[in-house]
């Protein structure tokens, strides 16, 4: 497994919150976060790195940790499918 | 009411942190050692598999390197360190507001008043470990013990990733004297000559004896042997603790082999101290320079002056006569160290020597405050002295910036 650096279009709220919309997979797919089961500090012993964990749900059986580490986003990849 | 102290202390924090971002050093010996260009080739740091081959912290890359030929060697990371050492310390201050850190990895927690709350003990230290395990990716051993020294001893005995409760003096009355905290080599000489070896020793003495073998900080060693040592876990980033000292220090990119080396080095080592002292506003009365020659045998000498002062030349004329007074170059010296103490807050109006004429004191003042102000508009090398330009290896070390690291962070706050 390793770490894959993606691109991330976020909402900023006005309550300082970032909620990432939609993911850039390889530059031209606009893949949706449908919704954000769970934000926590969390580390990816997998990849390794540590940061803040979004459990987001992209699809009704695609469920991918999504980490945001001091300024960078970056998901967990074994292939290339998400 | 007995105070409940723990002492968290991360396993192995540098190389952790390397391996958190590198899982693939987790399965070779890795060590983190700064840059042997600039001599600072010491091991700082390394992992379960290098320890296993015997590499220790503070030899050096080469000797390392005899024992462990595959040895990996990775550089520090500092602004990293710094980030993971800020978020642990965060994730303590949801248990306590009394966190003391000491070092970057360790830091002690008074959790007296957070029991009730919490439930019990056992459940702070566990949830403290879990969640620096799951949320940060780091371990840590935790010492509990109502003083912080036992504390700080128990996370010394605790295993990677666990905890060590000392319940009474006499769980550590049989470890050697010198993992009392501390107890450095020349004191641990004098005990053993004494034929004291365990901390256990130590506390059975009656406490006039042991100021008779080490001066007035037997006393204190007594007292932490015995587990008495009441000094509050103090809050960090209160203003209310004034600075003791100022002082920065130098491993120089060759040898020292002269006094113009040496000169050399110590116009830039003062120059950023009293530059510091100036802009916290502050005088000192003592100078200590410390010295390490290249057998890396250390010695420090101090003088106090008769009145308050902040020039960096005194800083320096000082140091010159130190050195001159008691040591000479038999050996070379590889790093310095200039400090000052005695601290007190600048006035406006000045005690001066009646006996001593110094009439070009303010003249030397303006001079300096002038240079730095050139240096801060301008940049740290667009104004030096002639004795630095004729070696500009030498002065490539030792302007202020590089030691702002760990001292600015305990001294500015």
């Amino acid at each position: 497994m390793i770490r894959k650096y993606v691109d991330v279009i976020c909402l900023n709220d006005k309550g300082g919150n970032v909620k990432p919309l939609y993911l850039i997979w390889d530059e031209n797919r606009k893949i949706p976060i449908l919704k954000i089961k769970e934000i926590c500090p969390r580390a990816s012993l997998k990849v390794g790195g540590s940061g803040t964990r979004y459990t987001c749900v992209f699809s009704s059986n695609r469920v991918r940790h999504l980490y945001f580490d001091r300024g960078k986003w970056y998901v967990e990849m074994n292939d290339y499918v998400v | 009411m007995k105070r409940v102290i723990l002492h968290c202390d991360l396993n192995c924090f540098f190389a952790s942190v390397e391996m958190l971002y590198h899982p693939q050093l987790r399965n070779v010996p890795m060590a983190v050692a700064g840059d042997p260009k600039r001599r600072h080739g010491i091991i700082l740091a390394k992992n379960v598999l290098a320890k296993q081959r015997g590499i220790k912290t503070a030899e050096t890359i080469g000797d390392a390197k005899k024992k462990c030929p595959e040895l990996i060697i990775q550089r520090p990371d500092y602004d990293s360190y710094s980030y993971f050492s800020d978020r642990v310390r965060s994730l303590y201050y949801e248990y306590t507001d009394l966190v003391e850190p000491f070092g970057m990895d360790e830091c002690w927690l008074d959790v007296t008043s957070s029991i009730r709350y919490f439930g019990s003990i056992e459940t702070i230290v566990s949830e403290i470990l879990r969640r620096v395990k799951e949320e940060i990716g780091l371990t840590l051993s935790i010492g509990v013990a109502d003083n912080k020294v036992y504390a700080k001893l128990g996370s010394d005995l605790a295993k990677e990733d666990s905890s060590f409760f000392i319940r009474s003096p006499e769980d550590v009355f049989d470890l050697p004297a010198e993992s009392l905290l501390y107890v450095g080599k020349s004191a641990i000489d004098r005990l053993h000559s004494y034929a004291i070896y365990t901390i256990g020793d130590i506390a059975k003495q009656p406490c006039g004896r042991l100021e008779e073998i080490l001066g007035k900080w037997g006393t204190t060693l007594w007292i932490y042997a015995n587990g008495k040592d009441s000094s509050p876990v103090g809050i960090f980033g209160s203003h209310d603790e004034a600075v003791r000292s100022i002082g920065n220090s130098v491993t120089s990119v060759r040898d020292l082999y002269d006094m113009d080396d040496l000169k050399l080095v110590l116009t830039q080592l003062s120059d950023s101290v009293s530059s510091r002292l100036r802009r916290q506003k502050l005088y000192f009365r003592t100078v200590c320079l410390q010295l390490r020659d290249i057998h890396l045998h250390t010695r420090s000498m101090r003088m106090t002056l008769a009145e308050n002062s902040d020039l960096g030349k005194t800083i320096f004329e000082c140091c010159v006569k130190l050195f001159q007074e008691r040591c000479d170059f038999t050996v070379p010296y590889r790093s310095i160290g200039v400090s000052v103490s005695g601290l007190s807050a600048r006035k406006d109006t000045v005690q001066l020597n009646l006996l001593e004429e110094r009439p070009d004191q303010e003249r030397i003042r303006k001079k300096e405050e002038a240079v730095e102000e050139i240096r801060r508009r301008f940049g740290k090398r667009s104004i030096s002295t002639l004795r630095m330009l004729e070696d500009r290896e030498l002065s490539g070390t030792g302007s202020e910036e590089e030691y702002t690291f760990f001292p600015s962070s305990f001294h500015e706050r």
